[in-house]
């Protein structure tokens, strides 16, 4: 499949801030693609580079062959954008706000008319779209939201954070279109997030971005190879490297390594009772069976098991594991 | 294209909107009518010697010796309906006018006829007490104003024609007068019955400042109406400044931004509602100040001599307006900022610059201090056409500098305008 999108190296700064740092990627027509990160990680900025919303401080994009920036018309007539805000005309009704938008595009008369329909019908609101979109639930409003980035039938679709604040029926329909829009009309669709729910869900390909970076970039099912079979996070009193080595060596577990990489690990204990436990975390490539041999492990040694956490293989799961952080801290 | 879109789309959302209907044209209308004397018309007697819905009375003490001219002046006060007429003595009407039984009072001078015949300038006082009803007053004077011109002009004219009578009797047919002629030294005392009158009103409000308030032409319509017009035009460069806030607040500005408009395209989608909602906005306003205000016994508006110049007057105010709300918008950061400055800036230049009250009544220094802000060069704008009666060469002034504005409220809005 050839790129609908190709990233190289974009990057924003704002002073000696970067939002987005020399990020790279790509996606190939037809897919779902999803950028999963906390808030504040760079997603919503670099889809505004690529939507031509701001201007990128370095590196270049192509949406469909053209630059982003010397050819940013034809980029935007191809792509289009759903933001994270409800970014309609509230007084309005659903079919006037998408008869203006799609004339932003360019389009008029029955073509337009036609277009409009069209969308309404996807987002399954044909026989209320008359009313003023300020008399709509929140569901409701997401899905007209959704229907202004359709209008003009792009190529590829920035979906940002299309679910907040959206009622988990809402929140399934919004799937449903999606899922509808990639296989029936071959439309690519980037996807953000920070629920690694959606983007298991939805999405073939995953991004995972923190503070600017891409930190992992594969499918769903390589990322989650990563962590093997989950993760066991134990709360011991003293970690020591002797000990991180024989639970190492236990079978089903692949590595045994501090919780905290900050904390510094002494070769062995010596005796003294440590004012706070610590922990570790053991990935293994069983979950059930690795615990089941750290507990027996710890229980011949009399180390007492302060804690206990285990981590099923899940992108909240990789997620944590490459930034030590929860997605939605 | 994108840009009609965008701009009929706001026009849509502003009519939508009761709050624009208000501050777009029953906020003026409103000042308008008040500060013309709208309400003193509207509230009837209040207290005042009125006699009738139409009818004013008018207390007179006529001091004319002679009483020729003077009582053609009070026959011709009386044939117009307006007015009634009561007879005093001058003890009479300061007695009268101590004690708050009358309000007004008319006083014609001693050698009134006599003046008149001899060709000098004499003047018809209207004593007004401090707390004569306003709208009667001007209801009044006008009465009074256009009885004394339509007299002195029929008077002049009667005259030269008498004159010029008298010189056809005396010549040769050859150095006869023409229809020409005779039309030409017509327009001539009509000129001159209106740039050198031989009577003149004049006012007299004893016990505010003691001193007399000559009556010049500017009537409180020709006066008021532009200069409210003015204020509430500046007034609504606020609805610019929000329709951009409100954009970026709900996101739509970012959705718009992200389609195929130019950030160009999308300033003059924003820039061309509130141009033409101005000019609906002065039209509305021009057109109750000529149709309804003299249904409730107030001055129609005089547009002036010369409507090419008042269009192009009515188009820049409204530009510049226009490009201050881009400024606003730019400099402005949250809601309450727009409306603060919005209130500051746009209220006070409106007081600055003469829009509620011509500077040049208060002050000279006022007057000076009022050129800095756009307001005072539309006000003078319309005061030279509307009051004055001038033309575009006599407002070329009042446009370079509204023009001067309307660029530099443009720059600087553009060069601090944040798209994101």
């Amino acid at each position: 499949m050839p790129a609908i999108l190709e990233v190289e190296h974009l990057v924003k700064k704002y002073g000696d801030f970067a939002a987005v740092n020399d990020i790279s990627f790509s996606v190939e027509e037809g897919e779902v693609f999803g950028l999963l990160g906390p808030n504040g990680a760079g997603k919503t900025q670099t889809i505004s580079m690529l939507t031509g919303i701001v201007e990128p401080t370095g590196g270049t994009a192509r949406i469909g062959g053209h630059d982003i920036e010397r050819q940013l018309k034809e980029t935007k007539q191809i792509s289009g954008l759903v933001p994270q805000e409800l970014a309609l005309y509230p007084t309005l009704s659903a079919r006037a706000n998408l008869d203006f938008f799609g004339r932003i595009y360019g389009l008029r008369g029955r073509t337009l008319k036609e277009r409009v329909d069209d969308v309404l019908q996807i987002v399954a609101l044909t026989d209320r779209a008359d009313e003023p979109v300020e008399n709509y639930s929140g569901g409701m409003k997401r899905r007209v939201n959704i229907a202004a980035g359709l209008v003009h039938q792009p190529k590829l679709l920035f979906l940002d954070e299309p679910t907040v604040g959206v009622d988990p029926q809402s929140r399934n329909h919004i799937f449903e279109s999606v899922l509808k829009l990639n296989r029936d009309r071959g439309m690519s669709i980037i996807y953000t997030s920070h629920y690694m729910e959606e983007v298991e869900l939805l999405c073939n390909r995953v991004a995972i971005i923190d503070r600017g970076r891409i930190i992992a970039l594969d499918t769903i099912r390589n990322l989650m190879a990563i962590l093997g079979g989950g993760i066991l996070q134990v709360g011991v009193p003293t970690v020591t490297r002797q000990l991180l080595r024989e639970l190492t060596a236990l079978p089903a577990v692949e590595e045994a390594c501090p919780g905290d990489p900050a904390v510094a690990v002494a070769e062995e204990s010596n005796g003294e009772p440590e004012p706070e436990t610590q922990t570790i975390k053991i990935m293994t490539r069983d979950s059930q069976y690795a615990l089941v041999n750290v507990i027996g492990y710890l229980n011949e040694r009399d180390i007492p098991i302060t804690s206990l956490t285990i981590l099923e293989p899940n992108l909240e799961t990789v997620f944590l594991h490459l930034t030590g952080k929860k997605l939605r801290e | 294209m994108k840009a009609l879109s965008i701009a009929l789309k706001d026009i849509r959302l502003a009519l939508q909107d009761p709050g624009t209907w208000v501050s777009l044209f029953l906020l003026p209308l409103l000042f308008i009518f008040i500060f013309s004397g709208g309400l003193g018309a509207l509230a009837g007697e209040n207290g005042d010697e009125e006699t009738g819905a139409a009818q004013m009375a008018l207390p007179v003490v006529n001091r004319d010796e002679e009483r020729e001219l003077s009582q053609a002046l009070l026959g011709r006060l009386e044939a117009s309906g307006a007015v009634v007429l009561q007879p005093l003595t001058q003890a009479e009407a300061d007695q009268r006018l101590d004690t708050q039984e009358i309000y007004h009072v008319l006083v014609i001078p001693e050698e009134f006829t006599a003046s008149f015949a001899a060709g000098i300038p004499s003047e018809v006082r209207l004593i007004n007490h401090l707390s004569a009803d306003a709208g009667t007053t001007e209801a009044l004077r006008l009465a009074v104003d256009g009885a004394v011109q339509d007299l002195v002009l029929e008077e002049q004219l009667v005259a030269s024609l008498e004159q010029m009578g008298a010189m056809q009797g005396a010549s040769v047919p050859e150095q006869a007068f023409s229809t020409e002629r005779i039309v030409a030294q017509a327009e001539s005392q009509f000129v001159r019955a209106q740039t050198q009158p031989l009577v003149t009103v004049s006012r007299v409000d004893p016990g505010q400042s003691g001193e007399e308030v000559r009556e010049t032409s500017f009537l409180g319509v020709q006066v008021f109406v532009p200069g409210f017009a003015v204020l509430f035009i500046f007034l609504a460069a606020q609805t610019t400044a929000r329709s951009i806030y409100d954009e970026k607040k709900e996101g739509t500005f970012r959705r718009l931004l992200a389609g195929p408009i130019g950030k160009s395209s999308l300033l003059a989608g924003k820039l061309l509602p509130n141009l033409i909602l101005a000019l609906i906005q002065f039209a509305v306003i021009f057109a109750v100040a000529i149709f309804i205000l003299p249904l409730v016994g107030l001055d129609r508006l005089n547009l002036g001599n010369d409507p090419l110049a008042l269009i192009l007057l009515c188009v820049l105010v409204a530009l510049c307006s226009t490009t201050l709300g881009i400024l606003i918008a730019a400099v402005a950061r949250t809601e309450n900022q727009i409306g603060g400055i919005s209130t500051v800036v746009i209220w006070g230049a409106g007081i600055l610059g003469g829009a509620m009250i011509p500077t040049f009544l208060i002050s000279d220094l006022l007057d000076k201090i009022g050129r800095v802000v756009p307001h005072y060069w539309a006000v003078d704008g319309f005061y030279e056409l509307l009051v004055l009666g001038g033309g575009l060469a006599d407002i070329a002034l009042p446009l370079a500098a509204l023009a001067a504005f309307t660029l530099l409220f443009f720059a600087a809005g553009v060069w601090r305008f944040d798209y994101r």
